[in-house]
């Protein structure tokens, strides 16, 4: 397992070494490389590419250049020089001249971390390789991760090393040091009376807030806004309607036998508490045999979520109606259980649905266990009535707390970024300080931030990346990584911990506490100190051990925070009166803005990864799309993709007088006459990635323009279909199974009946040809074979993979913790649209049932099967796949010639060709390729154009693994858990096992014994390693 | 006398020609001064060769991915087109082994020019599997040469077999083709009066008198090479149906794969000769040795093997219901009715109804209607190739991988580019090389089977030679 070790003494060293890195790469850049235009200008290879007509390889007829497209910048004439200076960089390796404590060559050190996503911290760990971390994993230990983790952290270790981050502070655009900002910080706030505002994102951080009762108190005209453009302050509000107190809603669904989303998407990963709830609702659906009891999810919403598509059953609505819905619920309960006395008597048009009926019967049932939640953009009055539903079901204790959280505003910040917007345009604010917010890009767009900063005298802001709000300020400075800095808070259930950094900030940037504190107290102090003094604070004896303890387990246990005993407030009756009597429900066009599956607010928009992650329903790359139902589509005259190219129609969408236009989608099970917009794309100036270019026809469309204040989440719009179409880059174009068997699925009460009923024969009536013919031979593993079966000895461990269909929820997070881990490449959204796509590990949707309008979705992640009579490898005519011992389907780079013909043969089509030199693509170009090197798993081979690649069932962990198993055991098994693959460890429902097979008592040769366990195309014979447990589902026989 | 009268095969060779006014009909081509339209042409063609150079270096220089291939669909044009040309290759050597072994003496008139269409083809085939790979510096590992990595080819991969079956093939066509060019190079050599022409033909007619020993020789040696080269006609075009028979893609994974490419190779052959016969005849005045005859005899393998095909091709469909395999059955329907549709009835036109057309005589003897078919024909066998090669990649067995393939310039440009390569040689082959086996056709006019004598009283007559008028024809 992976151990993690104290940081504390190795920073410092670490920094010696890193010096020596750092001086070496200066000298090779000062022969190498440029780093300015100026520079460039006087460099001999930028004056010899000038004089040429074209740049080497950029003539326009070429394939290659649409292809440089990808990532857009390389069309720059000014970095494909850069590239040809630097295709040989001379690099000069030196000796550790005092060997760090703990570091061996090779050996990767791994250290426990945590990751902020609005504030809430998911514990990880972070893997080291000589001094710079490569990956990241889960933390077992932290309550918010258990060892799983999201998409989003997952992918943090690419913006660590993300080329386009902002370099050094800037003042009014120019480049500057960060002790010029701390010597402006400490002269211009030196007048503590100024009119100063500050704008912060979520932050949990214990040092960070009380630095922000520092500048209360210290600037006596501040106001203090938190802005989140999809934080839970509804939440909040609605609590404080329903209990009187502004407190968190933190579910616990491992106690909830009954699960009821309100469209509330809360197993993605745009969910702030994503890992943890993934985690819970999947255990209490593993059933490992026939005696085995699972929880019953119901999601009622307008688009098709992952969630919705995990639940048992699914309801569509449109986003406005469920309000009314819940009201309805509401005053269903009534009727049935007391607490709820403010709907006695009410109804609406959902009163006599069956869906209330049903959903009244099954939570009164299950009061005490059961969980309702509601989408946090929903107003404050509807999250109000869900809590007090869920108080009254006796719910609130058991699978429902309310935290009282010691950082949250005592206000409601939609209507405190007005005020202070407000009092910006009036000219009533000196000073502007933005923490980590992008409120140009991401403020309701009626509030025109940009404009009233205008008359704001110094704007002042950290961030990332200079973005649209960077590039509007008087002093920007660049933030440190998470990575790279000292910081502490908490996990979104209230889990204490620290983030320790793992390298020198690559760009000498400065963390959000440093941040303020230069602010305050006008000098810089090391984020280390800071963060410690604060924890020195919590302990009166022994910090030195509980400091290294913290460190070490990624998590402080001493303190949490508190539930609150929570009771139904006094005006809670009459603010749901109020809200009843004004309920209203868009009538025509509904559009709901939603926070994209895969880039978010848009704050992930320059990571490649996740730009190139299909997004988990529609599968769709590199753009964002206007989803709609096929109805709805029909009534717009949309037409449906063509097979292969998926060119679409564009559709103009018009809202609160500003219109856009933007690709329609046919997502099938979404409601009608709605539309769903994601954010977080059509970006410029933020860097090579996330950029749009040639306005709506690539790169998706900016959303936010139609996000007012009264339209956060939806609105009624007028839509029109333009005409125009638009190629998008889907990498699933058939969404249909055609009723073949690779996805098996039974109700629980089914598979009570019927526990064989995943296998071949129940399935198709007959066994599987050549089974019986085998068995006479006496050969159990499989039908009769042609050819000489190869031998698996037993001394070598034999490792297989089962993968639970019933945990897998489709969230994407292998697919990440696997590019991640095996350096795959991005190809850029023109690959993906030809079909090239890289991913090893693949997550297949396809959508089942009769009902077109509202079929069922089901995910299914596939890798390589590792056949044992593999059909590539038959094939290969220069034997370049070839099996291990201990049966692993292997590829030998150096040997492919790249015929492609395993990849013909493979039936899982899980083999993926380098058509062209992807790496270098990816890792030499702009003017410091350095840095994006460092992202690299230096224990996996980058792959050269022309060779064929695929999933190796992560052999480097397993190789690793198996030398420490011999060099103490003498034997080449490693125990059971202790190797991982990246994308088993990354899962967060725990739906991937992988192991030794010749272990009978190994967890995946367990699974493997389960009746549910089928293997993928049984009858070709390929005898794959890799096989799945059918799903199960437990439907409400009253919405049968 | 009996009620079946003896009805004489129509002479070979029409018009009133003896041994000389053939050699000079043949000869004369190589040894008058170049006309100028032949140095257009080759401008064409080289046009055309440049453009594959281009095309390939381009394809060396930056990646298999400047086509149009992607995931399911690994191989595209490159492997339809090694298939197509391949094919074509195998009229040359049926029409020279098997119909030799066969004693069809019609086949002198053509056999020459088949074979060379046949050598050209398979360099034209040659070039693909060279090229289709990721890392094409390193293609020879598929040879087995001895290496320090004492690394073998895999000898179970259908690519490995195709490389000793083209290869082989390849080599056995040139011997054959050049052993029957010995008696025809010696012709030239002793009519060339410019020293070039004495010297090079010289060289390669390697010292041919006519003598009678060297005649037996000659004999032995074709009717070897001529056993030699039968099977391979079967052989190659096995093997290279092997590439896609022994994988297990539903579509490819088809015992009918052998004959039915064997028969499917013969029809397209036959259909490019036919091309090339009546446009070279037309143009050096050959029509009577390349007589109507002859076209209508091969219209007719072109009717047997297009209904051969035509077969399987409903065999295919009838095997994919009766297996029962579910992914059989559908990829057979898709083929007929899914995304590439079009390519499949396109194929289902050309190659098995249009040939239809010859169960009239009178069609099967019109030059203009059999040089449209002729061209049809291989249209219609390239898109069965691109039927079989890309739809059973596109929609295999799980549907989420499923996509479209569509190619690209550079796709387009290499297959054009290797008709380049093809007329160029085929230019050269007509300019320098005599393209009637000559010695052969010699032998099959009445002349060289003399009856000096009367059948009843065994007394010597002069010899009468009898030749039918030569049909008129309408081109």
């Amino acid at each position: 397992m992976l151990q993690p070790t104290a940081r504390v003494a190795i920073i410092n060293n670490v920094k010696d070494s890193e010096i020596t890195d750092q001086q070496m790469s200066e000298e090779v850049k000062q022969t190498t490389y440029w780093k300015s235009l100026k520079e460039l200008a006087n460099n001999k290879e930028y004056q010899k590419f000038a004089e040429r007509e074209f740049p080497e390889n950029a003539t326009e007829l070429i394939d290659g250049v649409s292809r440089r497209g990808f990532l857009r910048v390389m069309g720059a004439s000014v970095a494909l020089a850069g590239l040809a200076a630097c295709r040989r960089p001379v690099q000069k390796i030196l000796p550790y001249s005092k060997q760090p404590e703990d570091v061996v060559p090779g050996v990767p050190l791994y250290y426990a971390t945590a990751m902020p996503v609005q504030g809430n911290l998911v514990g990880l760990i972070a893997e080291n390789h000589e001094g710079r971390p490569t990956k990241l994993e889960g933390n077992d230990l932290h309550p918010a991760s258990k060892g799983g983790t999201s998409i989003f952290n997952q992918a943090a270790i690419l913006g660590l090393y993300d080329p386009d981050r902002s370099r050094s502070p800037l003042n009014n655009g120019k480049k500057a040091t960060k002790e010029d900002f701390a010597e402006f910080a400490a002269s211009h706030f030196a007048n503590t009376g100024q009119r100063v505002a500050f704008i912060s994102e979520a932050n949990s951080s214990p040092t960070y807030n009380s630095l922000k009762e520092q500048v209360r108190s210290r600037f006596s005209n501040s106001t203090w806004v938190t802005y989140e453009p999809f934080g839970e302050d509804n939440i909040i509000e609605g609590n404080r309607i329903a209990f009187g107190n502004r407190l968190r809603t933190h579910y616990n669904y491992t106690n909830a036998d009954v699960i009821v989303s309100l469209n509330d998407d809360f197993m993605a990963s745009t969910h702030p508490n994503s890992v943890e709830y993934a985690k819970q609702v999947s255990a209490r659906r593993k059933v490992t045999d026939t005696n085995g009891e699972m929880n019953r999810i119901y999601a009622v919403e307008d688009a098709f979520t992952l969630t919705g598509s995990y639940a048992d059953h699914r309801l569509r609505l449109k986003a406005s109606e469920i309000e009314a819905f819940t009201y309805a619920l509401a005053a269903a309960l009534s009727t049935r259980i007391n607490g709820l006395s403010a709907f006695n008597g009410y109804s609406n048009q959902f009163f006599d649905h069956k869906w209330i009926t049903v959903l009244a019967d099954e939570l009164t049932s299950n009061a005490g266990s059961s969980a309702l939640s509601v989408g946090s953009q929903y107003k404050p009055e509807v999250q109000a009535a869900v809590a007090a539903i869920n108080q009254a079901l006796g719910n609130a204790g058991s699978t429902v707390n309310y935290l009282e959280v010691p950082h949250f505003d005592d206000q409601n910040n939609h209507q405190a970024l007005s005020d202070v917007v407000a009092e910006m345009k009036a000219g009533n604010i000196d000073t502007v300080v933005m923490v980590g917010v992008n409120p140009v890009h991401t403020a309701p767009a009626d509030l025109d931030f940009e404009n009233a900063l205008t008359n704001v005298e110094t704007v002042v802001n950290l961030s990332d990346y200079v973005d649209e709000t960077a590039k509007k300020t008087t002093w920007h400075v660049n933030r440190a990584h998470f990575l790279e800095a000292w910081g502490d808070g908490y996990s979104y259930g209230g889990a204490r911990s620290v983030i320790q950094p793992q390298i020198q900030p690559l760009h000498n940037g400065l963390s959000e506490v440093e941040f303020l504190n230069t602010i305050v107290n006008g000098e810089l102090t090391s984020g280390y100190d800071l963060v410690q003094n604060t924890f020195k604070g919590y302990y009166s004896s022994g910090f030195d051990t509980r400091w290294t303890n913290i460190l070490h387990d990624g998590i402080d246990t001493t303190d949490s925070y508190s539930a609150a005993n929570v009771r139904i407030a006094s005006g809670f009756a009459s603010a749901m009166n109020q809200a009843t009597s004004n309920v209203s429900t868009t009538s025509g066009m509904e559009v709901v803005i939603r926070p994209d599956a895969t880039l978010y607010d848009g704050r992930f928009a320059n990571l490649g990864w996740l730009q190139e992650l299909p997004d988990p329903m529609t599968k769709i790359t590199w753009d964002n799309v206007a989803l709609m139902s096929p109805a709805t589509a029909e009534k717009l005259g949309v037409s449906e993709q063509t097979a292969g190219k998926d060119i679409t129609d564009v559709v103009e969408i018009t809202l609160n007088g500003k219109s856009l236009k933007i690709a329609a989608w046919i997502q099938p099970g979404h409601a009608d006459d709605s539309i769903t917009l994601t954010t977080g794309y059509g970006r410029e100036g933020i860097g090579r990635v996330a950029n749009s270019y040639m306005d709506y026809t690539a790169g998706g469309v900016d959303v936010y323009p139609l996000r007012g204040t009264d339209t956060m989440f939806y609105a009624s719009a007028d839509v029109s279909n333009t005409g125009d179409t638009y190629e998008i880059a889907c990498v699933q174009d058939h969404h249909s199974l055609e009723g073949r068997d690779m996805y098996r699925q039974a109700s629980i009460s089914e598979y009570k009946e019927n526990p064989d009923f995943a296998s071949f024969e129940s399935v198709h009536t007959y066994p599987v040809p050549g089974m019986a013919e085998a068995k006479e031979n006496g050969d159990t593993d499989g039908p009769i074979s042609l050819f000489d079966e190869q031998t698996y000895p037993d001394y070598e461990p034999q490792w297989g993979m089962a993968i639970d269909l019933n945990s897998c929820f489709g969230c994407g997070v292998c697919v990440i913790a696997c590019q991640s881990e095996n350096n795959i490449p991005v190809i850029g959204k023109k690959e993906v649209k030809r079909g090239r796509e890289m991913h090893w590990i693949r997550n297949d949707r396809y959508y089942v049932g009769d009902d077109a309008d509202s079929p069922q979705a089901v995910h299914q992640p596939v890798p390589c099967m590792h056949c044992e009579l593999a059909p590539c490898e038959q094939v290969c005519p220069v034997a370049a796949t070839t099996h291990s011992e201990d049966g692993m389907n292997q590829m030998t780079y150096n040997r492919c010639i790249g015929t492609r013909y395993c990849a013909n043969n493979c039936p899982y089509k899980v083999r993926r060709f380098n058509f062209f030199n992807y790496p270098k693509e990816y890792l030499t170009t702009g003017d410091d390729p350095d840095i994006i090197q460092m992202a690299m798993n230096p224990e996996v081979t980058v792959r050269f154009r022309g060779v064929m690649e695929k999933c190796t069932y992560c052999v480097q962990r397993v190789n690793r693994a198996k030398i420490e198993a011999k060099k103490e055991t003498g034997s080449p098994k490693p125990a059971d858990g202790t190797v991982k693959t990246a994308c088993q460890q990354a899962c967060p429902a725990d739906a991937i096992y992988f192991g030794d097979l010749t272990d009978d008592n190994s967890e995946v040769a367990r699974m493997k014994r389960n009746e549910r366990n089928f293997q993928m195309l049984e009858e070709l014979n390929t005898r794959p390693r890799t096989s799945y447990m059918a799903k199960l589902t437990n439907p409400n026989p009253a919405l049968a | 006398m009996s009620k079946y009268q003896y009805v004489p095969e129509p002479a070979l060779v029409k018009g009133d020609h003896d041994f000389s006014s053939l050699t000079r009909l043949v000869t004369d081509i190589n040894l008058r001064e170049t006309p100028k339209a032949w140095y257009l042409a080759m401008m064409g063609a080289n046009a055309l060769l440049m453009l594959m150079v281009v095309a390939i270096g381009y394809l060396i220089w930056e990646g298999t991915g400047i086509w149009g291939l992607n995931n399911p669909v690994g191989w595209g044009w490159a492997i339809i087109n090694f298939v197509w040309w391949v094919g074509i290759g195998h009229a040359g050597t049926l029409i020279s082994a098997i119909l030799f072994l066969f004693r069809q003496d019609w086949r002198t008139a053509i056999n020459r020019f088949a074979e060379a269409m046949t050598i050209f083809a398979v360099m034209c085939a040659g070039v693909f599997p060279a090229i289709h790979v990721g890392r094409i510096w390193v293609v020879y590992w598929m040879f087995p040469i001895p290496n320090q990595m004492a690394m073998w080819p895999n000898f179970n991969s259908p690519l490995l077999w195709d490389v000793f079956a083209v290869s082989t093939y390849f080599t056995v066509s040139l011997l054959f083709w050049y052993v029957g060019l010995v008696p025809d190079l010696a012709t030239i050599r002793d009519r060339a009066t410019d020293k070039i022409r004495k010297v090079a033909y010289g060289i390669f007619s390697l010292g041919w008198t006519g003598s009678n020993r060297h005649w037996w020789n000659y004999e032995k040696a074709y009717m070897i090479l001529a056993g030699l080269a039968t099977p391979l006609v079967l052989s190659v075009h096995t093997i290279v149906s092997f590439d896609f028979a022994v994988s297990m893609i539903p579509g490819w994974h088809t015992t009918i794969f052998p004959p039915y490419f064997v028969a499917g190779a013969i029809f397209s052959g036959f259909a490019m000769v036919l091309t090339l016969m009546i446009v070279a005849r037309k143009i050096y005045g050959m029509k009577d040795i390349m007589t109507d005859d002859h076209m209508e005899k091969m219209n007719i393998v072109i009717l047997v093997t297009g209904s051969m095909v035509g077969f399987a091709y409903i065999m295919e469909f009838f095997i994919a219901w009766y297996s029962g395999v579910e992914y059989e059955k559908a990829i057979f329907m898709l083929r007929a009715t899914g995304p590439y549709a079009w390519a499949y009835w396109a194929m289902m036109t050309c190659n098995v109804f249009s040939p239809q057309f010859f169960w009239s005589k009178k069609l099967r003897r019109s030059v203009g209607f059999t040089f449209f078919i002729s061209i049809v024909v291989n249209i219609g066998m390239w898109f069965e190739r691109f039927v079989i090669t890309v739809t059973s990649l596109a929609n295999d067995y799980l549907p989420s991988s499923w996509d479209y393939y569509s190619p690209t310039i550079w796709d387009v440009m290499t297959y054009v580019g290797t008709f380049g390569l093809f007329f160029t040689m085929f230019l050269l082959f007509l300019r320098f090389l005599p393209m009637i086996a000559l010695a052969e056709v010699k032998a099959v006019i009445p002349l060289a089977d003399p009856h000096n004598y009367d059948e009843e009283t065994n007394e010597y007559v002069a010899p009468k030679v009898e030749v039918p008028e030569p049909q008129s024809e309408k081109v």
